[in-house]
């Protein structure tokens, strides 16, 4: 058996008011990819700032290679070995691939920086992990997959990294680049590393890990052998119980019902020629690759952008959208993928957040009536079964299937009938996600339409009636969901001219 | 992180208190004779007036506040210097403040109504508008705090509250140099020999046309100047530059330009003066007051234009008030010479007349006088007292 | 998680901390200053907080919206200069001095507003830019003559200061009535920012300019609403220097909109948009005051008041962000 490189156990974490982690544990060998898994606030991501130093743990040991250790901090964890890739990217995106890998400690020639030795240095590193990337190019230059992978490249530059934590690395890539990313992490298993991977999508673990670590609620629930373990059996320990929907065969949605929305032609800088139809209580899901033109369509639809020309028709009445307002006027509701940049006040209580598009409605002549706000807010946040402590609560400190939550209430009480979801489940814990999906068949089912974007083809599979599939601003192909299959959708969603 | 701020916090708050501690214990000093008899009066703001008078006679120390324009000029130091002597010479306590610059009219206002809450027994007061305190004079008069206007005093008062005034009579001293202009021999031809066709210009340079000091000198030369030139040609004179002064005659042979600053900060005056010295045939330049010297200067390479050889060589200048640089002009020749009024005597009699008005007795204007002083005359001993650095 | 009740009281005890800070510096300054503790120095304080705090209470709307106001304080002096130009120049009845005192506040709050939102300047550039105009605008007018509002033994227009200053009301010599304008319009603008939509709005934008654009909210209007609103309190801002102040000098004002502005920051309001109350800045507003003037019963000149104001400013800031960092670790786990 391989050397267990690190072990932490009866970690313990008090933050004010809250018992964080309660009896934690993980345990990572050489060579080895462990998942890390769990809801929202399972506590993964404070025991790994406990291992890379930025909290200190009140409770419990650290072991590295058998021998016990404390961490002073984030330098120190670096120090002892210990590295950490962040699901957001923390790179420079004006400075070229060898300046941020060397950021802070760059090779020095009296005052200057030694460009041709940090160049150096990188492209053997870059060779040393197979990467086809040049020292020099501007990181901004990268595909997102890439930049990750720089940033791989960046953690494992410090000096004899031996625990690998990733967080969500797969998160912004699409399934190609996924595959890229997994063919990079078996090489640096062979390199003797040890691998933390923490990710919300369970294919993912089939595919890349060997053990399974979960958690919930704080505390160590077990650690399992990947191989001899079904996801089924692993979503019931992060969340306690059994889920899952069943996935849709056939559409439910029947064959005259009338058509909602109508768009024709849409046409804008990456969208080309666009048009679609969306029935009465449908679920429609778009599918394509990063950068298909998917997003820039729904903002079209939304307002968010302004489109060059095409005509848009909400239950068969042409309506000029000219800005998001005339969108929200006529029923149209935007959920989006960034919800936070997007979506959210999130400095704003959850009832202010609800209530954002319905002030006009919520407020006498003079004040807001802040009774019935506080009524309709508790109502909506009823209905749709968001977790927060109360109304009142900044929307900030809620999780991120909470905080899609409060974005969706905002249009229910808007009296939104068109509903665009637009990767609805990114970043969302299992648990989460499939409260999500019931919701969303539930709208559909009392009659709302909704469009669904989503890059992950087996949540469109089982939410969809319908699919479309786009590909370099173009609709390359649709399918209902009786026909739809992952290959079908995926050469669609590669073919580049229109046959 | 958070004991940090708590530091820092209470770094602040015992700073302000050491800050407040050590000033107090200073200020206490001199009248901890009897500090207690002040405490009722200071409670009792309605039965200051027929006490106003007592406490003072019997202990002595008066508090009487010295409120001046600035302290932007050297010109405010000697005053501050001349108040102290007088304090020390009449046993009172005097606190000597003036805003920043003295456009801030805001900043005295406070500061002067800070001091009457310390209900003193007379107060001292160089007022930058005199509208601004007008209240404040009413509420020295109802109170029968006698104040004493300085420099350029508190003109147009018409409450009553300001018993006498020690200034210069800036119109008379500005005067001083139009005659000396006129007594020029260089200046004097030129003046004589200006045609319609060929004018010269006599330009007046002041800071502002707000403060009563400015004005009235800039008033004092420009008409003076103007009576002198309608002398030598009647008719022709023209008075140009502002709306104030304005008095245009056409084929003028001698333009009198007044060339007022945007605002009184030196770089603005400087640009003032550059302008000034865009025009053709300006023989002379009377400066108003140490600004406008200050400035003038500045547009003149520190006067060294002036001097024999330099580019402005046969300009013909006159400055207001003194300073080291306004000094060393004079001293090196490049400056015709200049008017000085006598800050320290402005500070001292201020300071005397508050006490004699806190004690009762009638007090009346004072004018502290105005000299002429050229590299002649500039290190005797008459006039380098009154030519504060 | 294990989410136990945070105690309700700790917060509010947050909340009270300003007030604290406040009621603190007054004894404080009671104790050691020189006649601190006084009927007059209690007016001095008011009325040296009457012009700072309507800039304050206007600007808090532009700073929760995420913006920010330089040109505050040439803007209230260019008012103040042309209110006083027109009364005293061309013989306007003051009420229509008045007016047009206002007017010019809500004017170039109106321009502030199209600059930021439809022509999307910078806010520090665009005002920074009608700093420099309201400047000029107000010499250009006057022809760089300062102006004088009447006194209250003016022949014309006397009831100016008994109406904003100082009256004999109530058996009381010298009654602040400016303090009734400055608690009535702190209790209007305090209903608008926290009872009314535009208030709604306001939050909204500067928490997430984008998310209020989606969910339908013009806010390119709003946003010129809030600066010219702003421009209101500034044009009030001017009658209330005038009053206190009485002459007006061209050319001056800028550095004033920092008094707002600091007021602003010391109640609590962040600079970075979508936080802050008006209350708090009404304290913030009045811990300056009673700095300032207890400073200087003190015996410390101007220089050491600019001084420990500037110190005031980073410890509130420092405190509140760490005030807002312990509510957040608390709540993110």
């Amino acid at each position: 058996m391989a050397e267990t490189i690190l072990r932490m156990y009866g970690i313990q974490k008090y933050f004010p008011g809250v018992h964080a982690l309660d009896n934690a544990q993980l345990e990572v060998r050489e060579g080895e990819v462990m998942a890390l898994i769990g809801e929202n606030g399972a506590g993964k991501s404070t025991l790994m700032k406990i291992l890379t130093g930025v909290y200190t743990k009140d409770e419990g040991t650290i072991e590295l290679f058998g021998e016990k250790v404390e961490i002073h901090g984030p330098h120190d964890a670096q120090s002892k070995g210990i590295s950490i890739v962040h699901q957001e990217l923390n790179l420079m995106q004006d400075l070229t691939v060898a300046e941020n890998i060397f950021i802070g400690r760059e090779p020095m020639k009296g005052i200057f920086v030694d460009k041709a030795e940090q160049n150096r240095m990188t492209d053997e590193l870059l060779q040393s992990l197979h990467l086809n990337i040049s020292a020099k190019t501007q990181v901004k230059r990268l595909t997102v997959a890439k930049q990750q992978m720089v940033e791989i490249a960046k953690a494992l530059s410090f000096n004899n990294t031996k625990v690998l934590i990733m967080d969500e690395p797969s998160a912004a890539l699409t399934e190609s680049e996924i595959e890229d990313l997994f063919t990079f992490i078996r090489r640096l298993k062979a390199t003797g590393v040890g691998i933390v991977y923490i990710s919300h999508r369970m294919d993912e673990l089939k595919q890349i890990t060997d053990r399974i670590t979960v958690m919930r609620d704080g505390q160590y629930v077990d650690t399992v052998d990947t191989a001899t373990t079904t996801i089924d059996q692993v979503v019931q320990m992060m969340v306690g119980r059994v889920i899952y929907e069943e996935p849709k065969t056939q559409s439910s949605v029947p064959a005259d019902a009338p058509v909602v929305l109508e768009a024709e032609h849409l046409v804008s800088d990456d969208v080309k020629d666009v048009s679609f139809q969306l029935r009465k209580g449908e679920i429609l899901g778009f599918a394509g690759l990063m950068g298909a033109g998917r997003t820039e369509t729904a903002r079209l639809v939304c307002g968010a952008d302004k489109r060059e020309s095409g005509t848009i028709r909400v239950g068969g009445r042409e309506v000029n959208i000219r800005s998001p307002r005339d969108a929200v006027e006529a029923g149209i509701g935007y959920l989006s993928e960034d919800r936070k940049r997007y979506g959210l006040c999130l400095g704003l209580s959850v009832a202010d957040n609800t209530a954002m598009a319905s002030l006009d409605k919520l407020s006498g002549p003079v004040f807001v009536n802040d009774r019935k706000i506080t009524e309709e807010a508790k109502k909506h946040a009823e209905a749709v079964r968001t977790k927060t402590p109360s109304v009142r609560t900044l929307v900030r400190s809620l999780s991120g299937g909470n905080q899609q939550k409060v974005v969706l209430s905002k249009w229910l009480l808007r009296d939104c009938d068109i509903l665009i979801f637009d990767e609805p489940t990114r970043g969302i814990d299992v648990g989460a996600k499939s409260e999500i999906y019931k919701l969303m068949n539930q709208l559909a089912a009392e009659g709302k339409s909704i469009i669904m974007i989503s890059s992950e083809l087996p949540e469109l599979l089982r939410m969809s009636d319908r699919v479309i599939v786009m590909c370099e601003g173009r609709v390359t192909g649709e399918l209902d969901i009786a026909e739809a299959t992952q290959e079908k959708i995926m050469t669609y969603a590669t073919k580049r001219e229109v046959g | 992180m958070k004991k940090l701020i708590a530091l820092l916090l209470a770094l602040v708050m015992v700073f302000a208190l050491v800050a407040c501690a050590s000033s107090e214990t200073k200020t206490e000093e001199p009248k901890t004779e009897t500090p207690a008899a002040e405490t009722p009066a200071a409670e009792e703001p309605a039965a200051e007036e027929p006490a106003a008078e007592e406490p003072a006679a019997e202990d002595g120390t008066l508090y009487i506040p010295v409120m001046a324009k600035g302290f932007q000029h050297q010109f405010w130091q000697a005053v501050k210097a001349g108040s102290e002597a007088a304090a020390a010479d009449y046993g009172v306590e005097i606190y000597f403040d003036g805003p920043a610059s003295e456009t801030e009219i805001n900043a005295q206002v406070d500061m002067v109504k800070k001091e009457m809450a310390k209900n003193p027994q007379a107060m001292a007061l160089a007022a930058l508008s005199t509208e601004s305190v007008t209240e404040i004079l009413e509420e020295c008069a109802e109170k029968n705090i006698p104040v004493i206007g300085f420099d350029s005093g508190v003109p147009d008062d018409t409450t009553g509250a300001v018993k006498a005034t020690a200034c210069t009579n800036n119109e008379a001293a500005a005067a001083i140099a139009a005659d000396k202009f006129a007594e020029n021999e260089t200046l004097a031809a030129k003046m004589a020999a200006a045609t319609s066709d060929a004018p010269i210009i006599i330009a007046c340079l002041s800071q502002d046309a707000v403060s009563a000091s400015v004005t009235g000198r800039t008033t004092g030369f420009v008409n003076r100047m103007a009576e002198l030139a309608e002398q030598v040609q009647p008719g022709k004179v023209s008075i140009e530059g502002h709306a104030k002064w304005e008095k245009k005659v056409d084929d003028a042979a001698i333009i009198i330009r007044v060339e007022i600053s945007a605002t009184t900060e030196a770089t603005a005056v400087q640009t003032a003066a550059n302008a000034l010295l865009q025009l053709d045939n300006l023989a002379a330049v009377f400066c108003s007051n140490e600004g406008a010297v200050t400035g003038f200067l500045a547009a003149v390479s520190d006067g060294e234009d002036l001097a024999d050889g330099g580019k402005y060589e046969d300009l013909v200048v006159a400055g207001f008030d003194a300073g080291a640089a306004q000094k060393n002009a004079v001293r090196q020749g490049w400056f015709y010479g200049s008017v000085t009024q006598d800050p320290y005597q402005i500070g001292y009699k201020a300071v005397e007349l508050a006490v004699k008005a806190a004690n009762g007795e009638e007090v009346s204007d004072v004018d502290t006088g105005a000299q002429w002083y050229d590299a002649s005359n500039i290190d005797d001993d008459m006039i380098a007292l009154l030519v504060y650095d | 998680m294990k989410m136990e009740k945070i105690g309700s009281k700790k917060i509010d005890l947050q909340k009270l901390l300003a007030p604290a800070v406040l009621i603190l510096l007054y004894i404080v300054f009671a104790i050691f200053g020189n006649k601190f503790f006084t009927l007059d120095t209690f007016k001095n304080i008011l009325e040296a907080s009457y012009y700072i705090g309507f800039m304050a209470f206007g600007v808090t709307f532009i700073i929760i919206t995420g913006g920010i106001d330089l040109s505050l304080g040439t803007v209230m002096m260019c008012a103040s200069l042309l209110g006083a130009y027109v009364f005293k120049v061309h013989n306007w009845p003051l009420i229509l001095a008045l007016a047009l005192t206002i007017f010019v506040g809500v004017g170039f709050g109106f321009i502030n507003g199209t600059l930021v939102a439809r022509l999307k300047l910078p806010p520090f550039i665009a005002t920074l830019g009608t700093q420099m105009m309201s400047m000029g605008l107000g010499s250009i007018i006057t022809k760089v003559q300062s102006q004088t509002w009447p006194t209250a033994t003016a022949e014309v227009g006397a009831w100016f200061k008994k109406v904003f200053i100082r009256a004999d009301l109530f058996g009381i010599k010298g009654f602040p009535v400016g303090a009734f304008w400055l608690f009535g319009f702190f209790i209007i603008a305090a209903l608008i920012l926290h009872k009314t939509k535009f208030g709604r709005y306001t939050y909204a934008i500067g928490s997430n300019e984008e998310a209020a654009r989606l969910s339908g909210i013009n806010v390119d209007s709003w946003k010129v609403a809030v600066y010219t609103l702003s421009g209101f309190f500034i044009g009030m801002a001017g009658i209330f220097y005038a009053a206190a102040y009485t002459t007006i000098t061209p050319g001056t004002g800028n550095g004033l909109e920092m008094n707002g502005i600091t007021g602003v920051i010391i109640g609590g309001t962040s600079m970075s948009g979508g936080s802050g109350t008006m209350v708090g800045t009404l304290i913030g507003v009045f811990i300056m005051s009673v700095l300032k003037t207890g400073l200087s019963a003190c015996g410390l000149q101007a220089p050491w008041q600019t001084f420990l104001t500037g110190a005031v400013v980073i410890g509130a800031v420092l405190l509140d962000k760490a005030r807002t960092n312990a509510a957040n670790r608390v709540k993110k786990v």
